[in-house]
Order: structure tokens, then sequence, then C-alpha cells
């Protein structure tokens, strides 16, 4: 008896031993805004690291400190240093990595996970299967038009729904005063730095459903020189000499959007789906007490919807080191947010700061505003939130995105055609201003067409003549 | 007799206290060069101690790179060794569809800058000591110095305010005269002044310190001796002061002269902008998109490496065109 006791102390101080002596996993992290000087990350981390732990997967997550300013360029010499963490986020410039087998094909893993799978977005699953290096479990981030609710009583106009109306309403708003400023000089749109953001509205209406497009020989051809985009150009020319779109957009940022927006020296501007439409209504109800946004659906013409979505790739994203010597317990961290559990953590923030449970009932508080998700928003279909975390307005902006959804069919360029992608671009959007701003004359379209060529947009061509079926 | 030994005697013979025939006296020059170089490291080993970081500066970001520059003619892989591939990357960059457009801006905007932005500097420290009155001076150079301080992201800024055409505090002067507005940032006539006007506006202040240091140097007495002689302010500047700081501006030109392929990263990629990028769109500008932000590394070094190639010669030539013409150059 006094043997067999013997051997079992002896057994259980071993296993005790045992337990004692395992260390958990560690894994390094790598992403933007994710930092180990801010409270609200280590704590996220923390909790993230018990709860698996709880459930049996002891992990250390490491976060791997780099400054969001310049991040992708720092991110791209720690990678050519050899120092490789296990999870990268990449914000660009993934793709000279992917090339060499530096990331996993994250498909397999998902495969075999419990949640992630099914926590994916439509456009994830295009975009991995084109393009398998890169995940990001995010709503695709399409742009909607928005403008005050208020404003749009005081035009006496329905919202637009045709060119026609559109046109109709930014000549009622650039003939308004609501910077008050005594001069009616309100313009009705800005899009900052570029025409992109007015594609995002325009585009279809103009029959620019796509990136590559057929002609009428059925041969493909960029949607750049298509005979649709002279017509958009041409309308845009007008917006500009008539003073609805605003004349200093090449050079406004978009913190200069936001601010003509908010002083009412702009009507209309266009927001990221969700959390960025949420956060202009958010710094608009600060800067106008009360004043409530609306959503604006995008002008049906030729065609209607919001512009196609690019599903050759994720163009930001976390990739799976393929160098990693823990890669089922990053896959198992990536599940574990992808769970109820880690949705909870990762889109309601913190209990008592960032909402409260009242016996089940949920209230959000102020601090919600400086909340974000560090990795995933999984689909309606697989997790809800206990309450809404979005404004009206902003969930109507996902709502748009998902009814306007089209994939498009660009695709990932090979690097040797790094050089003329750049050149082409950069042709596109000089001319792009010269249209616009009428320094150039619309009879000159046949000029611009030969110069995109020159500029690269040959060699493209007959690359996407290869690609495309 | 044992080495010390010998030493010891070579040193006194040569220092002259030990007569030459003495035994052991024979004159060992090496021992002597050693015995000197081990007092010289010794008095010296201080200062070399504190040299010590500065070289290794050098060593490390200016020589290394140097080697590293050899990426320039391989794939680069992260894992395993580079593939060498030659010239491929430097047929990439000269084949590109806006290479040749890119080096011209490059060429364009370093020679503004030599021709209009180099001589204002000069002038300004002129001016400054004309200045009679010690505090005026003072206000003047410390409001001149300030935009130096300025990062180009807030003075990009600044310009873009002061230019814009509804609301710039340019168009407004220029609308007194009955001008129209112009959109100087978006006019690819006007982008390339306003890049040459503004670093002129940063730096002509700060950079006049040089010329204004190589001004006090100057020995009083040329002056008094000018005035004697009859010659008023601006023969003093003409006769005296400018002959006298010739030698900085010389070794500044050169210096200027090699760095001319370098037009100006920080402020270009700042000023920059869809409506006029073809104009101010330089090779580091370049080298950015396509290398860092693309990813294509090899493709980046060949570009920086052919910048370097041209930046050296025109270093080399201007150092010996300078030594021909005034005896000066940097070595």
């Amino acid at each position: 008896m006094l043997a067999k006791t013997l051997m079992a102390s002896v057994a259980v101080l071993a296993l005790g031993a045992g337990t004692a002596l395992a260390q958990p996993v560690t894994i390094r992290v790598v992403s933007k805004d994710l930092v180990t000087t801010n409270p609200d990350d280590i704590a996220h981390i923390e909790r993230i690291e018990e709860a698996m732990a709880a459930q049996g997967t002891e992990i250390d997550i490491e976060i791997v400190d780099l400054p969001s300013a310049g991040y992708q360029d720092k991110l791209a010499l720690m990678l050519l240093s050899g120092d490789i963490p296990d999870l990268i986020y990449f914000q660009g410039g993934d793709e000279q990595f992917a090339n060499q087998g530096l990331f996993e094909d994250w498909r397999p893993w998902i495969e075999d996970t419990e949640y992630l799978k099914d926590a994916l977005w439509p456009h994830n699953g295009d975009r991995l299967d084109n393009y398998p290096y890169l995940l990001y479990v995010f709503p695709a981030r399409t742009k909607s038009p928005v403008m005050r609710e208020d404003w749009l009583a005081q035009t006496g106009l329905e919202r637009p729904q045709t060119l026609e109306e559109w046109t109709e309403m930014m000549r009622v708003l650039a003939a308004s005063d609501y910077d008050g400023n005594g001069e009616e000089d309100t313009y009705g749109i800005i899009a900052p730095d570029n025409t992109a953001e007015l594609d995002a509205v325009f585009n279809q209406a103009f029959g620019v459903a796509t990136t590559w497009m057929q002609n009428a020989d059925g041969e493909w051809i960029h949607s750049r020189v298509s005979d649709a985009e002279r017509d958009k150009l041409a309308y845009y020319q007008m917006l500009f000499a008539e003073g609805l779109l605003d004349p200093e957009f090449i050079t406004s940022n978009w913190e200069v959007k936001e601010d003509k927006f908010y002083t009412g020296k702009v009507g209309i501007v266009m927001g990221t789906a969700g959390t960025v439409v949420d956060i202009y209504r958010t710094k608009m109800q600060q800067v106008n007490d009360g004043a409530e946004l609306v959503l604006l659906d995008p002008p049906a013409g030729v065609g209607q919807g919001l512009e196609a979505v690019d599903v050759s790739k994720e163009s930001r994203g976390f990739a799976l080191s393929a160098l990693s010597e823990n890669k089922e317990e990053v896959v198992a961290l990536m599940d574990f947010l992808a769970s109820p559990e880690g949705q909870m953590f990762e889109r309601m923030g913190f209990e008592g700061e960032h909402y409260t449970d009242n016996g089940g009932t949920y209230e959000i508080t102020e601090a919600m505003g400086t909340w974000y998700p560090r990795f995933m928003i999984a689909q309606p279909g697989a997790w809800q939130p206990p309450v809404d975390l979005l404004s009206p307005v902003a969930q109507a902006s996902l709502e748009q995105g998902a009814h306007y959804f089209t994939p498009d069919n660009a695709f990932v360029w090979p690097a040797e055609y790094a050089a003329d992608v750049d050149a082409a671009e950069n042709y596109y959007r000089t001319s792009v201003y010269r249209f616009v701003s009428g320094e150039w004359s619309m009879d000159q379209w046949d000029q611009y067409v030969q110069g995109w060529y020159d500029a690269g947009g040959q060699r493209l061509t007959e690359h996407a003549r290869t690609v495309l079926p | 007799m044992s080495l010390d030994e010998k030493s010891v005697a070579a040193v006194a013979s040569r220092f002259g206290n030990v007569p030459k025939d003495a035994p052991g006296a024979e004159f060992d020059e090496r021992a002597v060069r050693r015995m000197q170089r081990g007092v010289k490291v010794r008095t010296w080993l201080p200062y070399y101690l504190m040299l010590a970081p500065g070289v290794l500066y050098f060593l490390v970001f200016h020589y290394y790179p140097i080697y590293l520059a050899k990426l320039a003619f391989e794939d680069f892989r992260i894992f395993g060794d580079n593939l060498w591939v030659g010239l491929k990357h430097f047929g990439v960059l000269f084949g590109s569809p806006v290479f040749y457009q890119v080096l011209a801006n490059t060429l364009i905007i370093s020679g503004m800058k030599i021709l209009f932005v180099f001589p204002v500097p000069i002038v300004v420290a002129l001016f400054i000591n004309e200045v009679r009155n010690s505090n005026l001076r003072r206000f003047i150079q410390s409001a001149i110095y300030l935009p130096h301080f300025l990062s180009w992201v807030v003075i990009a800024g600044i310009f873009i305010a002061a230019l814009s055409p509804s609301s710039g505090v340019v168009n407004e002067i220029t609308g007194w005269f009955g001008l129209a507005p112009k959109g100087f940032m978006t006019d690819s006539g006007s982008i390339r002044w306003v890049v040459v006007f503004s670093e002129m506006w940063r730096s002509a202040g700060w950079d006049s310190l040089l010329y204004f240091a190589a001004i006090m140097a100057i020995d009083p007495q040329l002056y008094d001796a000018a005035e004697m002689d009859g010659a008023n302010r601006w023969h003093k500047i003409w006769h005296v002061t400018l002959p006298g700081i010739a030698p900085t501006i010389a070794t500044l030109f050169i210096l200027n002269v090699g760095l001319f392929m370098n037009a100006g990263f920080d402020q270009i990629i700042n000023l920059s902008n869809d409506a006029i990028r073809d104009q101010i769109d330089i090779i580091d500008t370049y080298v950015y998109r396509i290398g860092l932000q693309s990813g294509q590394f090899s493709l980046a070094t060949a570009a920086g490496l052919f910048k370097g190639v041209i930046g050296m010669a025109l270093i080399v030539a201007a150092h010996t065109i300078s030594k021909r013409l005034t005896g000066k150059g940097v070595w």
C-alpha cells in the first residue's frame, strides 16, 4: 500500500513538474497599429492568450513593434534583414516576398478550421483563389456617397437616382452657402488626390464596368482607353467647369476632404463603407450638433452600381510565414479570433469600457469610438454583435456595398511589368486631370489613347490578352 | 645585443646623443619608425577613440553599401544566394517608358537649383554682413534660419495653402493687379519654379551660415587698407569679401555638383500631385515607387547605382575644372 502511495505521489509530482515546465509557444505578430505602447493592444492580446489557454492552446503572442508611419517600407526592410515574424500584416509590397515562397497558402489551413472558414466574406474566397497568401477578413472596402440629411431636405430634392438627378443635386448644392460665409460657393462633390473616389460612384453609370473590357471586335482593352471612360471624363470636365466638383481636389488629401465636408464647403463625399462612414457621422456631429448623414445611391446611367471590386488579391492582409515553426498555433489563433468568443473580443472591445452588459442587455459607450478590430470582422452569417455597433447610415453603406458587389477582372501583374504598370498609371492620372480641368479638350482623346499605349499600355494589353479568356 | 637594446641604440644614434660609431648604434630606420608610431598612437589614442564612431558610421553606412550595390546585377533572393543576372535590371530601367523623362526631370530640376538657389545664400551672407545694426542683423538671421527647421510636409502644406487659386495669399496679391487666379501647384509650367522657390525659401538662410563664417574669417585689415585706397562698400564686397570667400564657394559648388542627381526626394514627394507628376518625377521618387513600394529591390539598386556613378563623374569633373581654373578643389 505504501509502495503504491509513493508511486502515485511520484507520478503526480512528475506530471505537475511536466506541466510546470511546459512553455507556451511564442507567436510573433507584426501588424500596423498593433504596438506594445498601446495599453488596449496589450490588454487585448493578453486576454486572447488567456482565453486560448483556457481552451487548451498555450500561446504567447509577441508583438513586433513597427511604426505606423512608413509601415510598408519598414516592414520590407525588416523582412529583408531576415527578421520574419510568424504572422505578418501587409499593406502592399507583399508580392515580391510571395514570389519567393515566403508565405504559406492559406487555403488548406483554412479548410481545417472550425470558425475561420465560415467567417470569410464572399470577396475573400475569390481573392484567395487568385492569390492565396494574404487573408483579410473584413468587409470589401467599397466607397459609399453620403451627405447631410438636413442639407438634402433644404435642397427640396429627393435622393438622386439617375445621373441627371445627381447633376441637379450638385448644382443646387453649389448654389448654396452651407459654410455660412455669405457666398453661394459650396462645391457639390470632392474626391481627394485624384478621381478614384468619383470613379467608385460614377464608373457603372458610364459603362466602365470592369478594368478590362471588350471592344467592338471582341478584343480586350483597358477600360482607361475605352469610349465609356471618355464619356465619364467628359462628365467630370463638365462638373469641374461648372464648379460642381471642387477645383482643388487634386491638391486635397483625405484630411482636407473631411474638413471641407464638416465645415460645409462641400456637399457630398465618399467614405469607405462601414466604419469610415461611421467616423464621418461622428465627426460631423461633433462639429454640427445633431447633424445626421444620409446615404446616396450610385447614379443610374448605362448601368447602376458601385465600382467593380478588385478580387485579384487582397490589397492588404495577413500572411502566414512559410518559415514559421508554429503554423498550427498561428492558424489556431486566427480560428479563435473568428470564433464567437474571439469576435466578441475583436468587435466589442472591453466590457465596462467600450460596452456594458446588464444581464444580457448590451449598450455601447462613447469609448467605443476609439475601439477597432485588430485582426478580423467575420461576415454577418458567422457572427453578429449583440448590439448594433454601427450607426444606421454606416450599416446601410455596408449593405449597399454587398448589394452592388461586382467582381472585377483585374489580375496580378508579373514583376517584370512593374515599370509599365507604373508608367501607364502615372500617364493616366496626369491625363485625367488635364481633361477634367479643361487643359486638354476631349477632342484630344485619340492622342491620349496613343500616349497611354506608348507609356507601357501596349505591353500591358498584350499580356492581358494572354491572361483573360 | 637584444633587439630592444639595438632599437634604443638606433634611436639614440638617430637623435644624435650617441656617437655614430658606438657599438650597436647602426642606423635601424624600421625600428625608429615603429617606435615613433607607437608614441604617436599612445599620444593620440583618446582622439582616435573619439574618431572611431565617425569612422564606423562611414564604413557601415557609406562604404559597406558600395559593396552591396552589387545587388544591381543580381536577382534578390530571401532564401539562399542572390542570382547573378548581369545587366538585366539596367535593361529594364533604361527600357522603361518613363525613365528618360524622369532622368530629364532630375537634370532640369537640379540644374535650376544650382543656377538659381546656389548663389542666393552667398548674396544673403553678403547682405547680412552689410547690416550694421547688430540687433537687426540677429533678427534677420533668426528669421531666415527658421524655415530650415520645418519639415517638407509642413512646407508643402504652407505652399499649397499660399498658392491656392481660391484662397491663397499669392493669388490674392496678383488679383490686386488684375491677374486671374492661377493654380501654381497644378500648372505644369509653374511647378518646377515652385520647387526651386520653396527650396530657396527653406535653405537660403541656413546655407548662408557657412559663407557668413567665411566672411568673418577675412582679415579686417584688408577692409581698412581698401578704405584707405578709397574703396566704397561695393568695392570692398567685390574686391575683398568675394575673393575672401571664393575657396568656400568653390568647395561648396563642387559638393553641390556631386549631389546634382539628388534633386530632393522629400521635397518632391510632398509637393507632387497627379496633375504635374510628369514634370517633377525624379529618379529618387521613381526608385521609391518602383523599388520600395513595388518590392523591386534590385531594380531600385540599379537606378541608385546609375545615379551614384553619374554623381561621382560630376564631382570629379567639377573638381578637375575648379583645380585648373582656381587652383582650389575638394582634395
